[in-house]
């Protein structure tokens, strides 16, 4: 194989002097020039019509310039469901939508006059959980969602307010219980929380007077996804929107779709030109952006005395939120592998995404693997308890290996989990039994694996300049969210060009020249991406060893590139340095281009009837995490003293990055599992927006962490690799619910595992046993 | 209410009109337009904003800009020592102690902070010192550790003078 000069190195990022010099402008960070500032306006209440809006006082307030309602922004947009309002239609579904909007010279005007629109409200029944709203005869929180335009896969009903139903059906799931020895059922549940990026959600906007064109900064995920789902929205050609991405300060799904981008539009298309800049403070960004999906999961199976798993029947109820946003996809690619990454013939699922009126659920790092995984992880090892077996023994009887044809009908290959699971659980010394530090403080262990598709077909595009300072420039339309894809690209394009790292640059992402890219999403990036920088780099390199060929009198395949130079294999003292062969053809500001592209595109869409595909996604992520945990019985407290991680990354392109990606999601699912809950009350009021009471994973709460990387090559990925971006928090929970059942010989059903659940779980059970 | 105040802004004496209701946070960055301090909160939760006021590490989002007469103040943007970065910003890109980003200038101010006052801290130590710092990234780990190494270097350039 071709030695690889700087894939596979740990290099440090191509983006941290910026980001430690404080020099690193975000999108929260621009000033545009003759900017207004916006304010928004958001429902009271969680289901109204509105009566009345009064506008009046707000306009006459000093400086500002503009107040709008949804009559002045008439769009409705929406991934696959068109069911969102730029501004709330006659209607407010959730606290938090936005209802009006207001533009001023400063934002203390924009503040002052925003607290001055009035709004009246008559209220209509609302449901706060999924398993409410879909009760026979719930009144919809879209009357009008027949005539919604929606993609070709959805399935809604049949119950009331949902809208997609996934089914997935495998063998005969009643044969299989008359199979099994053992028949277990079981419900956990998974709270609503929040991405909490640390950058605030904002965008900027400007709309031409002339031309109409609209130019929007924001720091989106997505891009050519927004763009397009703005303008489909006003009805204009792709071409009348421009999208500048700033650098994005975490998004974690959060900054994708749609957010503050309609807000800050509508107020556009008022304001006689001007840019206006909308931002949302934290408060904000925690009721009005975006939520990961509450979900009820319903988990039964039969399985042999030995352990063999006969069949596994779940149903999970995905809490949609007000407006559907990407619900369906979630509850379609959550719900088809949450019967976990085991061979299991007889196979039922029903995922239900249901529309609810509190914050909006969609995207969320992991993309409701979590949530199936909360579940089928910790049912597997109450699996192992009643049959006796231990819970490693149990996973390696029935866990995915290569050839396996998996229960969605799809031959699997490049399986690395049986190596995730025996490193992960060596590293906590697995069997290794530890008394707690006080007889009140018990010890446990516990682990969880999962497996991930990444959403398939999609398409990136990319190009590589090399100019005649041999300086070359890397187009692509990834965005860094703080993932590390610019050091990941940059890698791949020196690579190819056999220059050093400092050469790349990554040129600033605006729509107007960057190539197609679908999104910055789903781990997909170092694959996808990855592959078409890849092909763009040795499109150029092909470009210049042609031109090369008369400057060195030599044949293309007689030709090399190493250190910045092309040369003659044979005579390798004959070299041009690349930026040189660049001026001698097209002279000193010459520049030559690459292009390159990568779809996956063997396979087809799910079987809206059996949930079945032979290739449903392009690659697929494999991971065990384990943790070893002290809970204290006397305060309910879950502390923990080390995890591990094994992640299946296909071949790492850059270790350093890959064990941060992993060491990162183990937080947020430390995070999810031990304290994290944004709690709605029976008003639909969003109780803890804010750092002090919604509790992030700070320093003292992370423990040791042990990242390992298992590198099973994917053959189709760039030098092998697969992605790491999302599975890092997707065990986790699972993995730290396992240890503290271990530790105290009882099952927690629900999340999180907070001191006060803990403390009142081990209360009532003893008040059962004393009974 | 404007008013005319004197500060040390990074080593600089500099006269500013400010509004005095305005936060130390949005006179850095609005006014001033060092827009390097980060506002993720703006309540004191995060720490994000942390700058160094008269040598001690604070939430600029809880300082009222009308009571800085005299102030001295640092930001992520005078951290460096001349034009070479302070270990403590080598030691982030060298660990991989930043990934977005946006918690890394506060967390940075927080750490010159600690080793200041402390320039041999334990993991504990340094883990209790950010604790006010939130970072939804990197899991810390790789910014303890970046903690831990700056304080060697420190350490190392102050015995070698």
């Amino acid at each position: 194989m071709e030695q690889l000069t700087i894939v596979g190195k740990p290099v440090t990022r191509v983006d941290a002097e910026e980001k430690v010099t404080g020099e690193a402008v975000y999108g929260y960070d621009l000033v545009l020039p003759k900017m207004l500032y916006g304010k928004t306006v958001f429902s009271a209440r969680p289901h109204a019509k509105i009566t009345r809006i009064n506008t009046e006082k707000a306009r006459r307030y000093p400086g500002v310039v503009a107040v709008i309602t949804g009559a002045d922004a008439p769009w409705t947009h929406g991934e696959s469901i068109k069911d969102k309002p730029f501004l709330a239609q006659g209607k407010v579904r959730y606290i938090g939508e936005p209802v009006a909007a207001v533009a001023a010279e400063d934002e203390d005007a924009a503040q002052a006059a925003a607290a001055l629109v009035e709004v009246e409200y008559e209220d209509l029944p609302a449901y706060f959980s999924p398993e409410d709203a879909c009760k026979p005869g719930a009144v919809a929180i879209h009357e009008d969602f027949a005539g919604y335009r929606k993609a070709d896969f959805i399935v809604s009903g049949p119950m009331p307010n949902v809208c997609e139903h996934f089914k997935l059906r495998t063998g005969d799931v009643e044969r299989g219980w008359k199979e099994a020895d053992l028949v277990l059922a079981e419900r956990y549940s998974v709270p609503t929380i929040q991405h909490a990026a640390m950058e605030p959600h904002s965008a900027h906007a400007q709309v031409d007077p002339e031309s109409g064109r609209v130019t929007i900064w924001v720091a989106n995920d997505a891009p050519f996804r927004a763009l397009h789902e703005i303008a489909e929205a006003l009805g204009v050609a792709n071409e009348k929107i421009r999208l500048i991405n700033p650098l994005q300060g975490g998004g974690f799904g959060s900054k994708g779709g749609l957010k503050v981008e309609p807000i800050a539009v509508a107020l556009a298309y008022h304001t006689k030109g001007r840019p206006v800049r909308v931002k949302f403070n934290r408060q904000e960004t925690f009721i009005s952006t975006l939520v990961r999906h509450e979900c009820i999961v319903e988990i039964k199976s039969g399985v042999k005395k030995d352990g063999t798993l006969v069949a596994r029947q779940m149903a999970l109820y995905w809490g949609g939120g007000a407006y559907a946003e990407k619900s369906p996809t979630v509850c379609i690619r959550g719900s088809l592998p949450a019967p976990g990454p085991y061979r299991i013939p007889h196979v039922k699922v029903d995922g239900y995404a249901v529309y609810t009126n509190k914050p909006v659920s969609g995207a969320f790092r992991g993309y409701g693997i979590p949530q199936g995984a909360w579940a089928c992880e910790q049912h597997m090892d109450e699996i192992a308890k009643r049959l006796g077996m231990d819970a490693v023994d149990l996973r390696l009887k029935n866990i995915f290996v290569d050839g396996d044809l998996a229960y969605w009908g799809e031959q699997l290959h490049s399986v690395g989990l049986k190596e995730t699971l025996i490193k992960a659980t060596q590293a906590i010394e697995w069997g290794k039994k530890q008394p707690g530090a006080r007889p009140t403080v018990k010890r446990g262990k516990g682990f969880a694996c999962i497996s991930k598709p990444t959403r398939t077909p999609t398409m990136s595009r990319a190009g590589v300049l090399v100019n005649g300072k041999g300086e070359i420039s890397v187009l692509a339309g990834t965005v860094e969210i703080g993932q590390g894809c610019s050091t990941i690209l940059s890698q791949v394009a020196a690579e190819e060009l056999k220059v050093p790292l400092e050469r790349i640059r990554m040129a600033p992402l605006d729509t107007d020249v960057i190539p197609f890219d679908a999104s910055t999403t789903s781990s997909r990036s170092t694959y996808h991406m990855g592959n078409a920088v890849r092909r763009a780099a040795i499109d150029v390199r092909e470009k210049l060893a042609e031109m090369a060929c008369p400057m060195l009198e030599a044949k293309k395949p007689d030709l090399a590139f190493a250190d910045g130079k092309v040369f003659l294999k044979d005579q390798p003292q004959m070299a041009l340095p690349i930026g040189e062969v660049v001026r001698r053809k097209l002279g000193n500001e010459g520049i030559v281009r690459g292009d390159g592209s990568y779809t996956y595109e063997i396979g087809k869409d799910l079987d809206l009837e059996t949930g079945h595909s032979d290739h449903a996604s392009a690659f697929y992520m494999y991971a065990t995490q384990a943790a070893e945990v002290e809970v204290d019985e006397e305060t309910g407290r879950v502390r923990l003293l080390r995890m591990a991680a094994a992640h299946d990354v296909g071949m790492a392109i850059n270790p350093l990055n890959c064990a941060g990606q992993i060491e990162g999601g183990l937080a947020m699912g430390i995070g999810s599992a031990l304290h994290e809950h944004l709690v709605v009350d029976d008003q639909g009021r969003v109780r803890n927006p804010s750092f002090l009471d919604y509790h992030l994973a700070t320093s003292l709460d992370v423990p040791k962490l042990i990242p390992i990387i298992v590198e099973c090559a994917e053959p189709e990925g760039p030098y092998g690799a697969k992605g790491l971006g999302e599975p890092g928090l997707a065990p986790t929970p699972a993995a730290i619910g396992n240890a503290v059942a271990d530790a105290l010989g009882m099952r927690i059903y629900d999340l999180p595992l907070s001191p006060e659940r803990v403390y009142w779980e081990i209360q009532q059970k003893k008040k059962k046993t004393a009974a | 209410m404007t008013k005319k105040i004197q500060i040390t802004l990074n080593g600089k004496k500099t006269s500013v009109e400010v509004q005095a209701h305005r936060l130390l946070l949005d006179l850095l960055r609005d006014e001033i337009g060092l827009t390097g301090t980060k506002e993720g909160c703006g309540t004191g939760d995060c720490g994000a904003c942390t700058v160094l006021l008269n040598g001690k590490p604070v939430n600029s989002c809880l300082i009222l800009s009308g009571e800085l007469d005299g102030a001295e103040i640092v930001t992520i943007e005078g951290l460096k020592i001349g034009p070479e970065l302070h270990p403590v910003q080598k030691a982030f890109i060298q660990d991989g102690g930043a990934q977005c980003g946006y918690c890394t200038p506060g967390m940075l101010m927080m750490s010159k902070a600690l080793l200041e006052e402390n320039p041999n801290p334990t993991e504990e130590d340094i883990r209790f010192a950010l604790s006010g710092n939130l970072c939804r990234c990197t899991g810390y780990a790789k910014i303890v550790q970046a903690v831990q190494d700056a304080a060697v270097e420190l350490r190392r350039m102050k015995t070698e003078g």
